[in-house]
């Protein structure tokens, strides 16, 4: 099975998620002690960032799996990884201008 | 204050949903809604940011334990990443009494399916002996994918509708019907939720319905008890957990309902 074949595969994958779910940990970390214990309005804006950061993980993860899958020459899920890439984008043009 | 009592309860959402294989939306968006005082859209909106979290973190875990099948996801994932992205555009032309009321029949229904899967693990817990944790995955082949497509379609709806991760209809499609090992079914529902929830939380995002403010402070809380929680999850005996969870789920369900019954009174 290919989770058995492939440890490298998921350990990419993990990587990313990991580094994703982390930076994104501790800049709304900072975002938080930012609102807590400091004055002003910037604490908003980190954590916005944390947001986009979040939300953008995912697309990256599916970036880097479809990067592998291609140079595995596994076409067929290549190809998956592209249409979900067109999926993911749709979704973000689809909210622009919606209020 | 509000932002440490939601730090607490997004840790402890994490950890639940880690620790049982449910994501933590499924308490956060009526938590938010019923004792934070949000409206319904941005509450769903708000906790698609901590489920796309709980995914990230737990899955990062599973994947090096080698229990997610990538192939399965991704390809399960263009059903769900669509449904989420088609009803997170439409859920504008949903009122709020009709997604409380869906919202309150969900957590009735994955109440039943976590106690169900409850009864199949202990049957399982011979064959999944994890010291190291390792495990052995019996070799399987992925069956019906029209049917477990279909199932994500509508899974992925669901999540793009309430802001939740939508495993307790993936998991048992792939259990049952695609003849995939429960742990597998449990990894791979957990990995496709962060795509799925991002197809649905950018459109949220650019509508503002996604509180930052709010979001923050639960995404926080979410990663360490979700991490806690993957890392505890081979080892700890979950029934008290799960009793737990079934119970705060009934608790919110009925809140709802009454909560409905109430508007509808006035």
């Amino acid at each position: 099975m290919s989770q058995v074949r492939e440890p490298e595969f998921d350990r990419a994958v993990a990587m990313v998620l990991r580094i994703g779910a982390f930076s994104c940990f501790f800049v709304m970390l900072a975002g938080l002690i930012d609102g807590l214990f400091i004055a002003g309005h910037i604490s908003r804006d980190i954590e916005r960032l944390g947001v986009l950061l979040m939300l953008a993980t995912p697309v990256v993860r599916v970036i880097v799996a479809c990067f592998l899958f291609f140079r595995e020459k596994d076409y067929k899920y290549g190809w998956i990884s592209l249409g979900l890439l067109v999926i993911l984008t749709l979704g973000g043009v689809f909210g622009i201008g919606e209020h | 204050m509000v932002t440490l009592l939601l730090v607490v309860l997004g840790f402890f959402s994490g950890l639940l949903g880690a620790l049982t294989g449910i994501g933590g939306g499924v308490l956060l968006t009526p938590i938010l809604a019923l004792h934070f005082g949000i409206p319904i859209r941005q509450a769903i909106g708000t906790s698609l940011v901590a489920v796309i979290t709980t995914s990230a973190a737990s899955s990062s875990v599973h994947l090096q334990r080698h229990t997610t099948d990538i192939r399965l996801g991704m390809t399960l994932e263009l059903a769900t990443s669509f449904g989420a992205a088609i009803t997170a555009y439409l859920v504008g032309y949903f009122n709020r009494n009709a997604l409380e009321g869906l919202f309150a029949g969900f957590l009735l229904y994955s109440a039943i399916t976590i106690v169900a899967r409850h009864g199949k693990l202990k049957l399982e817990d011979k064959s999944s002996p994890g010291p190291n944790g390792e495990f052995a995955i019996p070799p399987y082949e992925p069956k019906r994918y029209p049917l477990g497509l279909g199932a994500s379609l509508v899974a992925g709806a669901l999540s793009g509708l309430l802001g939740i991760g939508g495993g307790p209809i993936k998991v048992p499609v792939m259990y049952l019907f695609m003849d995939v090992p429960l742990m597998v079914a449990t990894a791979t529902s957990n990995f496709m939720v962060g795509v799925t929830a991002a197809a649905s939380a950018m459109v949220y995002y650019r509508r503002g319905d996604i509180l930052v403010e709010i979001a923050a402070p639960l995404a926080v809380g979410v990663f360490m008890g979700s991490l806690l929680g993957a890392r505890m999850a081979p080892r700890i005996h979950t029934r008290i957990v799960m009793y737990l969870l079934v119970a705060i789920m009934l608790y919110l369900s009925g809140h709802l309902a009454v909560h409905l019954l109430k508007g509808w009174l006035a």
